[in-house]
């Protein structure tokens, strides 16, 4: 009896707990090697977005992931979507980026709180990719206290005016000079923080400047966008007046937990490159793998990869996709998997020494990429900060 | 038309593979399964010949243990209409695998049997000549095409195999060149790796493959003979190979194969 029970839950795949996860693990090993992974350096080094391999995602099914299927998606879960991360990360964490702001912050989200209308008319076109959507909450003096927003909307008659300038907009730009098709914009409206669907176009919807120069994840576009009087119909408010800080949170989670996702297919490219050059590589005689000091950049890179891995899949199962107040651990498990895949990063480098510092050996751009992790979705020390207020507050999570 | 594939769960060909140091077997431990790559060339070449007819129905079978489930979904997820599992936990020989697809095709009434040329695990290739002799179908083994794999009717999802007319037109692959048949239908073709790229499933697919019907048999329901006709006595990994070596010159490279390889 006792033999059973162990059996059944031995077997039980935390990565691929059903037949759903596994072939879509299945799907994307083979969309990853055959069409990311040969134009990761070039895009990268380009600093360019390919929309085409954007557009392929959509063909695959993987721009609706967590939607629902009445709604046109996938309806998978968190599970997939860290998968989905894990996979596109370890070959382009750029790419994957781009991927996030739109399947993860524009179509999760407006999916889950867009009206029967609202997603009548836009969300089809988000989940094939004809449109590219993005979020924008951070603007230039309110990152981390983001209830600072200083963007507004006014009534007026059936359309909002809205005012402001959003900053660091993943997919704001495609290229130096178009937009993004679509995007959730956060705004108060009085004091309170409300949520508006603008589409390229709007009278008054302007790309600022695209930003150029990003340390890594360079195959995304990240621009700063222009509200000034921009003209926005009543009917693109998503949900009520107001209402909105608890979407904008709930979304964080899945965002988080996501980016950490990221976190793991970077390190665990890295453990492979690593490890593989340790076997080849000869000094004084033998593969360097015979250092007790090559050894412990190994051994240490493993046990942190498993960690984060488990941790990851571990909230990932747990998130209930409707649900509010996850936050601890889509805090935790990015603050974990972002550091370990940072180091990771850096040890694979150092193992390859000099070849490690040339962008054939792809380390080095995963190094660049990983440190994004530790700022964008919320810095690490908003982390120290949310997971130490959650903790004070209901000691009892820890137990659990 | 109605078209039967065979589908075999073996070991994924990227996986490094250990004998037992007893010989009776590999060790399986942690070992990934994937749909015989043959098999999964089958399955693409049945989606197309359906795509460009309209009308077949695509039916997978396969013989084994209850995880197969796992490669038929994956078949599933790619586009077959259903499946059929014949679940067996013995070890089977070709022949008896043969035989059981002799009696689904009958029960199914299918037009056209494909299967992979061989399976990668113990690369008999023999099971789709035996099933042909049993049914009394004309055969054609090794199909590939004359277009190449970056072509455009490859990218366009042309069939290599055309069915017209009662008959089929197969490329088959042969020493040197290739060699182009005719065959009436019903008939059992078996493919090679020239004859397409497969599709990998997409997302859509993927959901749809839920609720598509993989049907179980148990294999005794079927009164098929399955009795071995052929022990494996024992398994050797190939030899380990040896470490390369530089040589100083031309000349000593030519003796050294010559003298040593005997290749030249
Ligand atoms: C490549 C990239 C893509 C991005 N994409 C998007 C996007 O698509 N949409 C979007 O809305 N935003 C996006 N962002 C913005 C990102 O979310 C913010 O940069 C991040 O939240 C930090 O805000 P900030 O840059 O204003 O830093 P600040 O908030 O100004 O922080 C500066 C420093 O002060 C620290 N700090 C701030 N407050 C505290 C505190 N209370 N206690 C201790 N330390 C504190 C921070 O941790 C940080 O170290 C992106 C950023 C990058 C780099």
């Amino acid at each position: 009896m006792h033999d059973d029970i162990s059996a059944a839950w031995r077997s039980f795949d935390l990565h691929a707990p059903t037949d759903e996860h596994r072939l879509l693990a299945e799907t994307l090993q083979t969309f990853v090697a055959q069409e990311v992974e040969p134009q990761a350096a070039q895009y990268n080094r380009e600093e360019r977005f390919n929309l085409a391999l954007f557009r392929r995602a959509g063909d695959l099914g993987l721009l609706g992931l967590t939607v629902s299927e009445s709604d046109g998606g996938a309806g998978l879960d968190a599970t997939a979507a860290v998968l989905v991360h894990e996979a596109l990360s370890a070959a382009d964490p750029g790419f994957c980026l781009a991927y996030l702001a739109h399947a993860v912050l524009f179509v999760h989200n407006f999916a889950r709180n867009g009206s029967a209308a609202q997603k009548e008319r836009v969300l089809s076109k988000a989940i094939s990719g004809e449109w590219i959507g993005g979020m924008c909450m951070t603007e230039p003096e309110a990152g981390t206290d983001v209830l600072g927003m200083r963007s507004t909307a006014v009534r007026q008659g059936d359309h909002y005016i809205l005012n402001g300038r959003k900053m660091f907009i993943t997919n704001g730009a495609i290229d130096d000079r178009t937009t993004g098709d679509v995007f959730l914009v956060y705004a108060k409206t009085d004091s309170k923080i409300s949520t508006f669907l603008v589409e390229k176009g709007f009278s008054g919807f302007s790309l600022g400047q695209r930003l150029h120069d990003k340390l890594g994840v360079r195959a995304s576009m990240t621009a700063e966008l222009v509200f000034d009087n921009c003209v926005v119909p009543v009917s693109n408010l998503i949900g009520s007046e107001g209402e909105s800080s608890k979407h904008m949170m709930r979304n964080l989670e899945i965002e988080r937990l996501t980016l950490a996702g990221m976190s793991l297919g970077i390190a665990l490219r890295c453990l492979e490159v690593m490890v593989g050059y340790s076997n080849e590589r000869k000094t004084f005689g033998v593969p360097i793998r015979e250092h007790g000091q090559i050894q412990r950049h190994i051994a240490e890179s493993y046990s942190e990869f498993r960690a984060a891995r488990c941790y990851v899949y571990d909230v990932a199962r747990r998130l209930d996709l409707s649900s509010f107040g996850n936050r601890v651990d889509a805090d935790g498990a990015k603050l974990f998997a972002a550091r370990i895949a940072k180091e990771i990063a850096d040890r694979a480098i150092q193992v390859l020494g000099g070849y490690g510092y040339m962008g054939e050996y792809v380390v080095e751009r995963l190094w660049r990429d990983a440190k994004l992790i530790e700022i964008g979705g919320g810095t690490v020390e908003a982390h120290h900060k949310n997971i130490t207020k959650d903790l004070c507050r209901a000691p009892e999570l820890i137990r659990r | 038309m109605k078209i039967l594939v065979t589908v075999k769960r073996v070991p994924d060909p990227n996986a490094s593979i250990k004998v037992k140091p007893d010989g009776t077997g590999i060790i399986t431990d942690n070992l990934k399964y994937v749909v015989n790559p043959f098999d999964e060339i089958a399955i693409e070449e049945a989606l197309r010949l359906k795509e460009k007819s309209g009308g077949a129905e695509v039916v997978l079978v396969s013989v084994g243990s209850k995880t197969a489930q796992e490669q038929l979904r994956t078949g599933l997820a790619m586009g077959a209409d259903r499946a059929i599992l014949v679940v067996a936990e013995q070890e089977l020989d070709s022949l008896a695998v043969a035989r059981i697809f002799h009696k689904l095709v009958q029960d199914e009434k299918a037009d056209l049997v494909l299967l992979g040329k061989q399976a990668i695990d113990d690369d008999a290739n023999q099971t789709g000549q035996m099933l042909a002799a049993l049914l009394g179908w004309p055969q054609a083994t090794f199909a590939s095409k004359t277009d190449s794999l970056e072509s455009e009717a490859e990218k366009s999802g042309t069939p290599g195999i055309q069915i017209s007319g009662g008959a089929a037109k197969v490329v088959r692959e042969v020493d040197g060149g290739l060699e182009t048949l005719e065959l009436p239908v019903p008939a059992v073709i078996t493919v090679d790796l020239r004859l397409n790229v497969p599709r990998y499933a997409s997302l859509p697919g993927i959901m749809k493959a839920r609720k598509k019907e993989l049907k179980e048999l148990a294999i005794d329901s079927l009164g098929v003979d399955v009795k071995p006709k052929l022990k494996i006595l024992r398994l050797d990994p190939p030899p380990k190979r040896q470490a390369g070596r530089k040589v100083g010159s031309v000349q000593e490279l030519v003796q050294a194969l010559h003298n040593e390889a005997k290749v030249i």
